[in-house]
């Protein structure tokens, strides 16, 4: 079925005293995507995660997973669900290989096979003591053991945190390939290219308030051009009143708008006047968040 | 069919140290069984010569009168009374200096006023000027032994000498190590940042838990029979098999699983509720004391008994058992539901809670 919802979310509210973690989310998760979940540090990506897997109360709202209650049927959902913290740990005294099995029969699994095949793309050596590891290696273990179920949904916590790029990219191609196989898969990041690279779609919060949420693509779309002219005289600001012109300012003969479409019908009224200066800067994605991130974005 | 995984987990992760501990207290406990023979000699011993004299103590309403008595030395010019607080008779509190060999006998006055006079008395005979003999001590009062004085242990059996042991050291030994241990089985992974994986696979928090609870309940069982074991083993070693019981020993030493039951329920509570290692193992520490403190204060001073039927070491009755007496059902009942109240008080806290981060 297209469009099957997995994760849907509806008024979360999650408030630690008077501090407010997450306040009325509402966001839907489809089945076989890749939902990238960004925003500044603090904006409220980890406790709407950890909210969601049970791991947090929630003060108020609704958050259904494979139409299941994220907190009454939990144990049924974290059957279907690997999940990767953003801070990841493990006992440091034991090797790599013990903690993976462990972790793989509490999620009532005895096929080894896709947790050596992972280690092995990922080059973990399992016969290591989990406390001798590198930061990186660590970060490697979480991602097999969220993996290694082979569950229907994986939520991460900025999965690449400590990964050289080279293993990034082949994080990257893990994700890929989850997907392809019908997984979903819901990561928080804070890294623009990331998201860029590998989502299908963008939720964006700050200030624990969902701030947009779209496909990569249709953003790419949005994106547009930056457009700044100085004119000779001041015009009137009402000649670029035309769809495809958006945030238009006018600061005395100076002014800048965005440019999403009928590039060609712009130049075509700005040679009308005698320019003085003009400046076209494609935006990219990474502008664009930021300016989500400052509060200056439109949904 | 998942149930066990955390059990076998926390093993595999703290076996050095379960079985450090368990090394540590067999060597203590069958080294400490060794001194019992020590311990008896001091109720038995005897003050050098006593045969050799007769105390008599008058009383009346002013004055004790301490009347000496002693055999006859035959070479004796004269005889040397020492008379002191204490049998070394280092420092002598009085002395009498030349007594008549024809009497052989000697009163002291001592003023009632400064109460009764406790009195070690030391008879030398003076043959010539280089030449003394000791004719023998005595007492005027009922000697003690010193475990009798402070423990109130009336004899010098091996019962006796295993109470003191249990309600010294051995319970503070192992109750301070079952709480450190209960604490850190929660806290360890909250702090190790394992909390969020480990309650992300499908096991209920209570599970969890319960597993925790179990893995240090057993193992402490399992202690508590081999120390079980080492009292018999120690017992058999002294040739103690014929006053005591072998099945008195591990019963004394078995029985006092529920009230280490209630030193992990409050740790394990202590460390979901506090979230951090030094909080909550410094609660189950002073828990520990208070318990062991007040319960001391109650067996040492006069009047204050009461205090320690507010201890759960009340409610393990060691001497009952030791001298093979019926131990109270009511008082392991009463233990065992402290710590289930304990144990699901921390059940439903820890299943409400927000994991931090």
């Amino acid at each position: 079925m297209e469009n099957e919802v997995v994760m849907k979310i509806r008024g979360l509210t999650k408030k630690y005293g008077d501090v407010v973690g997450i306040k009325d989310l509402d966001l839907d998760v489809y089945k076989g995507e890749i939902m990238g979940f960004l925003g500044p540090n603090g904006a409220g990506k980890t406790t709407t995660i950890r909210t969601c897997l049970g791991l947090l109360q929630k003060t108020s709202g609704d958050v259904k997973i494979f139409g299941l209650d994220s907190h009454e049927d939990s144990i049924e959902i974290r059957k279907r669900t690997g999940y990767l913290p953003g801070d990841f740990g493990m006992y440091p005294d034991l090797k790599v290989k013990s903690i993976l099995r462990y972790l793989l029969s509490q999620s009532g699994v005895s096929d080894e096979s896709k947790m050596k095949g992972l280690a092995e793309r990922l080059e973990l050596d399992l016969s290591r003591k989990y406390g001798n590891l590198s930061k990186g290696n660590k970060q490697k273990v979480g991602l097999v053991q969220a993996f290694m179920a082979d569950q229907d949904l994986i939520i991460m916590d900025e999965p690449t945190s400590g990964l050289d790029p080279l293993m990034q990219q082949k994080c990257y191609e893990l994700l890929r390939e989850e997907k392809e196989k019908g997984k979903t898969i819901f990561m928080s990041s804070h890294i623009l290219a990331e998201v860029e690279e590998v989502c299908d779609r963008v939720a964006i919060i700050r200030n624990a308030e969902l701030q947009v949420v779209e496909e990569i693509e249709s953003l790419k779309e949005k994106m547009g051009k930056k457009l700044e002219i100085e004119f000779e005289n001041s015009v009137d600001p009402s000649i670029f009143a035309m769809e495809g012109v958006e945030d238009f300012e006018m600061d005395g003969r100076k002014a800048t708008m965005i440019v999403t479409s009928n590039l060609d019908e712009v130049i075509k009224k700005i040679s009308k006047q005698n320019v003085i200066n003009m400046s076209l800067e494609t935006f990219s994605l990474e502008q664009l968040f930021l300016t989500y991130y400052s509060g200056g974005g439109k949904g | 069919m998942k149930i066990g995984k955390t059990m076998w987990m926390e093993l595999k992760n703290r076996w050095k140290g379960f079985l450090l501990f368990i090394l540590v207290v067999v060597l203590l406990v069958g080294g400490f069984v060794q001194a019992y023979p020590s311990f008896s000699e001091a109720f038995e011993d005897e003050l050098e010569g006593s045969e050799n004299i007769d105390i008599e103590v008058l009383e009346d309403r002013k004055n004790v009168t301490v009347k000496l008595s002693w055999k006859e030395i035959v070479d004796a010019e004269n005889y040397s009374i020492l008379v002191s607080e204490s049998a070394n008779m280092m420092a002598p509190l009085d002395r009498v200096d030349g007594v008549e060999n024809t009497s052989h006998n000697c009163s002291l006055k001592y003023d009632e006023k400064e109460g009764f006079p406790e009195r070690y008395f030391a008879v030398v005979a003076v043959i010539d000027e280089d030449e003394k003999e000791l004719v023998g001590m005595g007492m005027n009062f009922e000697r003690t032994s010193p475990f009798q004085e402070i423990w109130g242990v009336d004899y010098g059996d091996i019962q006796g000498f295993l109470s003191i042991l249990w309600s010294t050291w051995w319970i503070l030994l192992i109750g301070l190590y079952i709480g450190y241990i209960s604490v850190n089985l929660i806290t360890k992974d909250y702090e190790e940042e394992r909390m969020d994986v480990l309650l992300s696979k499908p096991i209920s928090r209570r599970q969890y838990l319960l597993e925790k609870f179990s893995i240090v309940s057993l193992y402490t069982l399992a202690l508590l029979v081999l120390v079980g074991l080492v009292l018999v083993a120690s017992a058999y070693s002294l040739g103690e098999l014929n006053s005591v019981s072998s099945s008195a020993l591990m019963i004394s030493s078995v029985l006092s699983w529920p009230v280490f039951l209630v030193v992990i329920s409050i740790s394990v509570l202590a460390g979901v509720y506090l979230e951090s290692s030094r909080k909550a193992v410094g609660v189950s520490f002073i828990f520990i004391l208070i318990q062991y403190g007040v319960n001391m204060v109650g067996d040492l001073t006069e009047g204050l008994e009461y205090l320690k039927t507010y201890t759960i070491i009340n409610y393990w009755n060691y001497e009952a058992a030791l001298y093979g007496e019926a131990v109270s059902a009511y008082d392991v009942g009463f233990l065992l539901v402290l710590s289930a109240v304990l144990i699901v008080s921390a059940l439903v806290i820890f299943d409400r809670k927000d994991i931090p981060v």
